[in-house]
């Protein structure tokens, strides 16, 4: 782990060829609909993939969590998977999935087997959008750990470093049929400087946000108010936890043959902790709406001792009605 | 666990029906292999292609080839289940959850307050206290129904009254011609039990309201917030802390609980909802 390779373009590009027609699927964010998201790369469109740029409209946790599975059977796995240009934020995010999905006693197969058959090559962000604020909640703009490999470009080259043992066992295998030079230090400074651009960039556009410590006080000791303030516009759509990288509840759907159907859900949609007899705890939205901000960043991060709001942003972007997640925690604060 | 996919069932045979009361059946099941469970645990019953619900089993947890359900007919699915005939196939997952730690009311005088149909779970749990009733001191079952035939498991009164350290008092909130026991809401029975408070622990099984109201006069008899356990429901539904439909503040109900002490959730917002 953490050994740093270098490849240039054109012999990544040949690898990238290489893998999609032998063995893997691989999916990288390219330009769609006005900003990037991830398509599923081969031979023709490999060189429209974008590196190095927040951050793919989809968020990570769809290649494991998608919105509708069959979940009574194993999944067959065909071909492997390579994601390239998940972002930090999103890589954070997934840590938190795999507390809530993989446990000693009762583990998610299909999402565990998802799991261990994919490559994540995470990318640093050199570029980043509006409303990012990873930082905000201590999360650095580029790999640090959680993906297989992080990809960092600097002119002609592409820069590899491992992350986990998968990712070591995976450059080892592109070692027998590409040009991929060992370094020997761990840093490359023009990297290191760009890093630091972004990080201030961050923090200096998001210094009237407060940190997750602060947030989780001000959300704990707020009254209902607020939350009637902010809710007053929300349609229950379920958007902002549709496109979070952490929201990850689900529907079990039942089919002839006990067949068992897991489904994106959200705490936002009304009846989502009704009980039989109808007692219903969330028959409010505005207690429906202040419940997402519980979970995010009061009860996930005391269960899992894990950040459940990445700072990706998407919530925001998300939203029809315009609420501001970020406008909210600057009032309460 | 039936099988290594949380979300696969294991098969079982209606094998009798049960009236209880006007409102509540028992569904004695056949499950395809046996199925163990910890008296408290829960589990997820399905009607295939239909839905699927949480309960925990009313039988003994010392038996494991035979199963007993008793469902309340109270929305949508409850009241499907009320339809089945003995020879339907149901489907099973699970056991989930944490039940009644019952080596720790080891040498004490265990007090049980239940309502309606929260008597399923106890009786299981009655089942479980009679096997280990050589290392309890008393076993003491308030029962409250809301009225003479809405009150279930009649022969179980009977039976639990002959053995050994056992007793049971019971009331209904609406007299009718009849009824020669209580009547009053399950908490005034409490006036009666005359219990070692120091050396006892409450259990509280039933509809939110009297959970509330149980356990608010349990703490005015001076139990202590660590003394009470509760059996909180929630909609669980995956069974293993993942769907996130049972969240009871930073607790997966499913996983957690279902049974939790009042000292582990007495800070959670509208707990009694």
């Amino acid at each position: 782990m953490n050994n740093l390779f270098k490849i240039n373009r054109d012999e990544w590009f040949r690898l990238i060829q290489a893998l999609s027609v032998s063995s893997y699927n691989i999916y990288a964010p390219v330009r769609k609909n006005g900003g990037i998201d991830y398509t599923i790369i081969n031979d023709e469109n490999k060189d429209e993939i974008v590196y190095n740029e927040a951050k793919p409209a989809t968020p990570l946790k769809m290649f494991f969590l998608p919105v509708k599975l069959n979940v009574t059977e194993p999944e067959k796995v065909l071909r492997k998977t390579i994601i390239i240009g998940a972002p930090a934020c999103d890589v954070e995010g997934l840590k938190l999935l795999d507390l809530i999905y993989i446990d000693e006693k009762f583990s998610d197969e299909t999402y565990l087997s998802r799991r261990e058959n994919t490559i994540i090559i995470s990318t640093d962000c050199y570029v980043t959008q509006e409303h990012c604020h990873c930082t905000t909640y201590g999360i650095n703009p580029y790999p640090e750990n959680g993906c297989d490999i992080s990809l960092s470009t600097e002119k002609d080259d592409h820069y590899l470093m491992t992350w986990s043992e998968k990712g070591d066992l995976f450059i080892k295998e592109l070692g027998s049929s590409a040009q991929i030079e060992a370094l020997e230090n761990n840093k490359i400074e023009s990297i290191s400087a760009r890093r630091e651009k972004t990080i201030n960039e961050l923090s200096y556009k998001n210094s009237n946000l407060p940190g997750t410590e602060k947030t989780k006080e001000k959300i704990n000791k707020s009254g209902q108010e607020i939350w009637k303030k902010y809710s007053s516009k929300c349609v229950s759509c379920g958007a902002c936890s549709a496109i979070c990288p952490t929201c990850s509840c689900f529907l079990l759907i039942d089919k002839p043959g006990f067949q068992k159907i897991k489904q994106q859900d959200t705490c936002q949609y009304p009846a989502f902790e009704r009980v039989a007899g109808g007692e219903d705890p969330l028959k409010e939205l505005s207690k429906r709406f202040k419940n997402r901000y519980m979970c995010k960043y009061v009860w996930k991060p005391e269960r899992f001792n894990a950040i459940a709001c990445t700072g990706c942003g998407r919530c925001i972007e998300a939203c029809i009605a315009k609420i501001s997640k970020n406008e909210l925690i600057m009032e309460l604060a | 666990m039936a099988s290594d996919n949380i979300y696969k069932v294991l098969k079982a045979t209606v094998e009798e029906v049960i009236d209880e009361s006007p409102l509540i059946k028992t569904f004695v099941l056949t499950p395809e292999s046996p199925f163990k469970f910890s008296t408290g645990e829960f589990i997820e019953l399905t009607l295939n292609g239909f839905g699927e619900a949480p309960f925990t089993p009313s039988s003994s947890p010392l038996i494991s080839d035979k199963l007993e359900i008793t469902i309340m007919k109270t929305g949508y699915v409850t009241e499907k289940f009320h339809m089945l005939k003995p020879g339907e196939v149901l489907g099973i997952r699970g056991p989930f959850g944490r039940g009644y730690p019952v080596e720790k009311f080891y040498g004490k005088e265990v007090l049980i307050l239940g309502g309606g149909c929260g008597l399923a779970p106890i009786r299981s749990l009655l089942y479980a206290l009679e096997a280990v009733r050589d290392n309890l001191k008393r076993v003491v079952l308030c029962y409250g129904s809301k009225s003479p035939a809405d009150c279930i498991y009649k022969p179980l009164f009977n039976r639990l009254n002959k053995i050994e350290k056992f007793e049971t008092y019971r009331t209904v909130d609406k007299y009718e011609p009849g009824w020669d026991e209580s009547v009053g809401v399950v908490t005034t029975l409490l006036d009666r039990v005359n219990m070692d408070i120091e050396n006892s622990v409450a259990i509280v099984c039933g509809p939110p309201i009297m959970m509330k109201f149980g356990t608010i006069r349990l703490l005015e008899m001076g139990y202590k917030d660590a003394q009470i356990y509760l059996s909180m429901e929630k909609n669980m539904s995956c069974g293993a802390g993942k769907c996130g439909h049972c969240m009871m503040g930073e607790f997966f109900v499913c996983k957690d609980g279902p049974v939790f002490t009042y000292e582990e959730v007495k800070h959670t917002p509208d707990l009694w909802k």
